[in-house]
């Protein structure tokens, strides 16, 4: 079953448009790699599935039900609904809470679902996932280093009770050896029936650990690049 | 000049309650709220209606005082969200909110001043005393039981206002709005739910400095102009949306404007408020709060 269908989505800010005509469907338990340079939309594919972005126009069905819509205004009013209703963003540069500590930060991932009540165990799952965070609970997530608080801010995705988790560009800014701990540790966690989607600009960082590589060109889908890249090597690879 | 440090206390206390409001706001929101007056007013005119209801109904004692007190407050966080419904809801998700949203609020606050005067006429109302008449003597000093209530009761309330916000999961989801907007957006929190109840909360805390303030002064259509020009100048000097600055910014504030009534003349201190507030931003332009805690990046 598709867990996520997009029907000519376009999405954009204002008088600028970002997405053109995308048309995707993603079933349950599948992990997907969304590459492409900087500035081609990866971010704003990942936005305009939580309501993020200025507009948007065609049709966003997760689970059957319609999340997107045509839409002129009203920038993040359906975010917390669609939140609500499974879909968790590790959004690009992090957002995380400065003055909170690293465990409220990654309690705030389960305040809006029924989650709240089993945020300890959801917490030690995601401590389990990033091993590092364990020591750092009670420090401000402020005083954090740059891959720590990227794992603040994946980790506080996973708290919440998600069937689509969206990782924007978990590589950013990171030292090479970091990014492939981090990239490696999402693609071993179980997602059931959900799914997940890492957008990605370090494409053999990807190759070998999702089930399917999608390359994002100037705001349209190239489907299936996965195929041609099926002997690429995993390994961490440099910016290129 | 203990009598000194206890006015000052007390007037910290007050004009802070004032500035946490919109300081609150302004964290979380991103509105510079002057209809902030408009919001002592009308928590002054509640509790001057309950009064007048009371007296009328042989209400007294604690029960006077702490309806009196409740009333304020109820009414200006009911004012506060009547704030938010036109300056903030309609138009927090458009271009150039901020802007918008100060000319929505200064327009309530001047139309808010001429609405008072429609409805209670110009003269001044008093309150009844709340912590009834007499002072406690300290050495050669002395303070009133007016005073030393205002002090106890702005304390409390703040403090579990700051205990509330820092363990509750709605104090969280405000905190985390403050902190970073996207962040809140994508855990769940509502920008619209959240916003309104920030605005009542900070009304409320408003009311609550408005009854206290009338223990000294009236209520008039228009004595909500001073405690929003002070308010300002404390969350401007404290950094806006920083509590711990706020706070300091506050006692500083208090006590300038003690010292000035004491040894200058009440009406330098203007001069003496405005002057401290520009060289704190021309030396530290994010206000003391940078200072003591991370404030939003």
């Amino acid at each position: 079953m598709a867990i996520l269908e997009l029907t000519s989505v376009s999405a954009g800010y204002g008088p600028v448009r970002v997405l053109h005509d995308i048309n995707l469907e993603i079933s349950a338990g599948e992990r997907v790699g969304l590459v492409g340079l900087n500035g081609h939309g990866k971010s704003t594919l990942l936005s305009t599935l939580v309501g993020l972005t200025g507009w948007q126009d065609g049709s966003i069905k997760f689970e059957g039900e319609e999340i997107g819509g045509r839409r002129t205004h009203g920038t993040g009013r359906r975010t917390p609904h669609i939140v609500r209703r499974g879909i968790a963003l590790a959004p690009q540069g992090d957002a995380i809470f400065p003055g909170l500590s690293v465990k409220d930060n990654l309690d705030s991932g389960a305040y809006t679902s029924a989650s709240w009540r089993t945020r300890k165990e959801r917490r030690d799952r995601v401590l389990d996932v990033f091993p590092p965070l364990a020591k750092l609970l009670g420090q401000s997530a402020g005083t954090l280093s740059g891959g720590e608080r990227r794992m603040v801010s994946v980790g506080r995705a996973l708290m919440s009770d998600s069937k689509l988790y969206l990782v924007d560009e978990p590589s950013l800014g990171l030292a090479p050896k970091i990014s492939l701990s981090l990239v490696s540790a999402l693609s071993s966690i179980d997602i059931g029936d959900g799914a997940m989607i890492i957008a990605e600009q370090n494409l053999p960082l990807l190759a070998g650990r999702v089930d399917r590589i999608l390359g994002m060109h100037a705001g349209e889908l190239k489907l299936d690049v996965g195929e041609a890249l099926g002997d690429v090597p995993p390994s961490a690879g440099g910016h290129h | 000049m203990i009598e000194v440090i206890i006015s000052a206390l007390v007037l910290a206390s007050l004009y802070g309650l004032v500035a946490i409001g919109i300081s609150f706001t302004w964290a979380s929101i991103g509105m510079l709220n002057l209809a902030q007056g408009f919001i002592f007013t009308a928590g002054g005119y509640a509790a001057y209606l309950f009064a007048t209801f009371a007296a009328n109904a042989h209400v007294s004692g604690a029960a006077l005082s702490i309806g009196v007190l409740v009333a304020g407050m109820l009414g200006s966080a009911m004012a506060g969200l009547f704030v938010g419904a036109i300056a903030f809801l309609p138009l927090h998700d458009r271009e150039n909110f901020r802007t918008r949203s100060l000319i929505a609020t200064l327009s309530i606050s001047l139309i808010g001043t001429q609405f008072w005067l429609l409805l209670f006429g110009p003269q001044n109302q008093p309150l009844p005393p709340i912590f009834g008449d007499g002072r406690v003597e300290i050495g050669s000093a002395g303070i009133s039981y007016g005073q030393l209530g205002t002090l106890i009761v702005a304390l409390l309330v703040l403090g579990a206002v700051i205990i509330w916000m820092r363990s509750s999961r709605a104090g969280l989801q405000m905190r985390a709005m403050m902190m970073n907007p996207l962040g809140a957006a994508v855990v769940g929190v509502s920008v619209r739910k959240t916003g309104m109840q920030v605005l009542a909360i900070s009304g409320a805390l408003t009311g609550l400095a408005s009854v206290l303030l009338a223990q000294v002064f009236f209520v008039s259509p228009t004595s909500g102009v001073q405690p929003l020009t002070v308010g300002l100048i404390i969350s401007l000097a404290g950094g806006l949306g920083s509590i711990p600055g706020t706070v300091a910014a506050a006692g500083l504030i208090g006590l300038a404007e003690a010292l000035t009534a004491r040894y200058l003349q009440q009406s330098f201190v203007p001069f003496v408020l405005f002057g401290i507030v520009l060289l704190i931003l021309t030396f530290r332009p994010r206000g003391l709060g940078g200072l003591l805690e991370d404030v939003r990046e």
